[in-house]
């Protein structure tokens, strides 16, 4: 590991801790002020209990979890809340299927999931709010975190050739051994904010619930992906940055402004000759961006995240190669530096 | 065997030739001086023998080897300027190089540190420049290196600390190391090296022990009745390098001989003749700008 680039990643890491730190203190601030009014059965309570002739009955069943049975004979629903305390509630209302969706459902929100079984004219939703959480959501936020600090990191090369190649140049390694080394210790930068980042939301999670989290199928391959494309994003700037190396920071700087504006060039309509060389020209660019290829998963016709094992393939490969080749040419660049 | 033998070195930027045509061989054990005014070329030498430049053409060579990434086990280099990294403590940088070189010694490190007046807690953006120098070189020396290459190693150093740092150049050489360094400060490069060369517009224009050059290079003066004078071939005389005539006055810079050149002055008919001696800013001054030095020479002799 490079010393002097580990010191850059490790100063960034602090900065990562602070700021996640204060949304961890904000969300314990969140769980003492208004976590008790989010509660799935509250929304029940108040939703039933304000219709004339509800009926209320508490009873305690033979494992100790309490239960609140909800009846409202007037709409023909009936609500069955199993309190489970820390480790979550499970709510089980039946009720017409005029007033549910026409079809079954299935939502994941968070730890909170929702089953929607129809069932002639009547529906049995399930609301479970100790769900397994989905990685997917715990990569989404993770993935921003690394993405930022991927693009603050992504400049090692062009940092050591502003002033310092008399110290990096000499030392008795071999070029590109140093980068390797170098991109490396990134590397390691970018995962460990991404884990960080996972942590800290997870505990925030905790703060409420026990959560319990699930690596399976798609989510598995979230954090494959939520991985690959900050390296690759990396990789992207880190050759701009060791070419253009005079004016690195402004590409630091410019790289998400760029990339929006190209995305949006790809979106405009192609009425006329103009318009359509503009969106070609953008479309081509965009396939050079990483990003491009980033997809964590696609909900199906249910409503569930799903991701085909060729579509995921596909992409990764995508990224992996995009990580080898904008290294390749990052290292081949600081290969031909001079002091 | 020589240390590092340069041949035929060409460095172009642009087109234009930084060094140009460069040969020299450093012997081992020694203090070497590298002179020459701005833009000569001997910071661009240096960079071409640590590889941080790429030679145009020509050869560097270490022991008859070419430079590897392993010989920088046994290479220390301090750049003319600061190569310190800003947001790092002084501590930080000795950890750096302690991972980077085995044979570097922590503890001698702290203890030129604390010679230089270093805080070793301090940023180096908190550092001054002879600070920031101050630290380059200890680290260098820390190093346990054969070869020392310092481009202005007392840029900024108060002049006890200057004075320090040539004993230490001179202790290395004493160790049988070799030390290569660079300044304009003539007078620390009369004290400290043993062997110098001077370099004008990229090429090696001199190059002796200090010693040998001070002995044999004498400027003879001779005073004619009138301007009408002749020399009598002594201006083709080998050994007359350089010949200067303003009016009734004749100097030559003579590389040997000097006192049977002034006989023959004496025989073409001066009036009177003269030896002076030349010390090592003489013969750099002479090297770079001769015209102008022997005048000086000659002033400055005249004075005392």
């Amino acid at each position: 590991m490079n010393y002097v680039e580990w010191l850059r990643v490790r100063n960034l890491l602090r900065v990562v801790l602070i700021i996640l730190g204060i949304l961890l203190v904000l969300a314990v601030v969140l769980r003492v002020s208004v976590a008790r009014y989010m509660s799935p059965d509250v929304w029940v309570h108040q939703a039933l209990m304000n219709h004339p002739g509800v009926k209320v009955t508490n009873v305690t069943l033979p494992d100790g979890t309490p239960r609140t049975i909800i009846d409202d004979p007037a709409e023909s629903t009936r609500a069955v809340i199993d309190d489970h305390g820390y480790k979550g509630k499970r709510i089980v209302i039946t009720e017409p299927s005029s007033r549910a969706h026409e079809e079954n459902s299935q939502v994941n929100v968070g730890s909170i999931q929702v089953f929607e079984t129809r069932n002639g004219k009547m529906t049995t939703t399930v609301i479970d709010t100790n769900g397994a959480v989905p990685m997917i959501y715990y990569m989404l936020l993770a993935d921003i975190v690394a993405v930022i600090v991927a693009t603050i990191l992504a400049a090692p090369l062009a940092r050591e050739i502003d002033g310092h190649l008399e110290v990096t140049l000499t030392k008795p390694i071999s070029r590109v051994r140093y980068a390797l080394e170098v991109i490396g210790t990134d590397a390691v930068g970018i995962v460990a904010a991404s884990f960080l980042t996972v942590v800290v939301f997870y505990i925030c999670q905790l703060l409420f619930e026990s959560a319990r989290l699930d690596f399976s199928g798609v989510n598995a391959r979230a954090i494959v992906m939520g991985l690959a494309c900050p390296m690759a994003w990396y990789a992207m700037l880190c050759a701009a940055t060791t070419w253009l190396h005079r004016s690195y920071v402004a590409v630091l700087g410019f790289a998400w402004p760029i990339v929006l504006f190209i995305g949006v060039l790809t979106l405009i309509p192609t009425h006329n000759v103009v318009a359509l060389f503009v969106h070609d020209v953008a479309w081509v660019l965009s396939r050079l961006n990483p990003l491009t290829y980033v997809s964590f998963a696609e909900p199906n016709e249910h409503g569930l995240l799903t991701y085909t094992s060729a579509g995921f393939a596909q992409r990764l490969s995508m990224q992996i190669l995009f990580f080898v080749a904008y290294g390749a040419l990052a290292i081949w660049k600081w290969q031909r530096v001079e002091a | 065997m020589s240390t590092i033998t340069i041949s035929n070195l060409r460095k172009l930027y642009g087109g234009v030739p930084a060094v140009d045509g460069f040969s020299l061989e450093i012997p081992e054990a020694t203090v070497f001086g590298l002179l020459g005014p701005n833009g000569a070329g001997k910071t661009t030498t240096f960079k071409c023998m640590l590889d941080l430049a790429r030679p145009s053409s020509g050869s560097i060579l270490y022991d008859g080897k070419p430079l590897a990434p392993e010989t920088f086990e046994r290479i220390a280099y301090v750049p003319e300027r600061s190569v310190l990294y800003e947001w790092m403590t002084v501590d930080e940088h000795v950890e750096m190089t302690r991972r980077a070189f085995t044979s570097f010694d922590p503890a001698r490190a702290y203890e030129l540190l604390a010679q230089f007046n270093v805080d070793p807690h301090k940023r180096a953006r908190a550092l001054s420049k002879g600070m920031k120098t101050a630290v380059m070189v200890a680290l260098a020396f820390a190093r346990n290196v054969n070869i020392m290459i310092l481009d202005e190693p007392t840029g900024g150093l108060d002049p006890v600390n200057q004075r320090h740092v040539l004993s230490l150049m001179i202790n290395e050489a004493a160790k049988g190391n070799t030390v290569i360094f660079s300044s304009h400060q003539i007078g620390q490069v009369e004290r400290a090296a043993e062997r110098i060369a001077v370099m004008d517009r990229g090429r090696l224009i001199l190059e002796g022990l200090v010693d040998d050059l001070k002995a044999d290079r004498k400027i003879v003066e001779g005073i004619f009745p009138d301007v009408s004078f002749t020399l009598d071939g002594i201006a083709n005389d080998a050994r007359v390098a350089r010949t200067d005539r303003t009016e009734r006055i004749v100097r030559l810079l003579v590389t040997a001989g000097a006192d049977e050149i002034a006989a023959h002055l004496s025989a073409a008919g001066a009036v009177g003749v003269r030896v002076l001696d030349l010390n090592l800013e003489d013969i750099f001054l002479y090297a770079v700008s001769p015209a102008t030095a022997t005048a000086d020479v000659v002033a400055k002799e005249s004075s005392t």
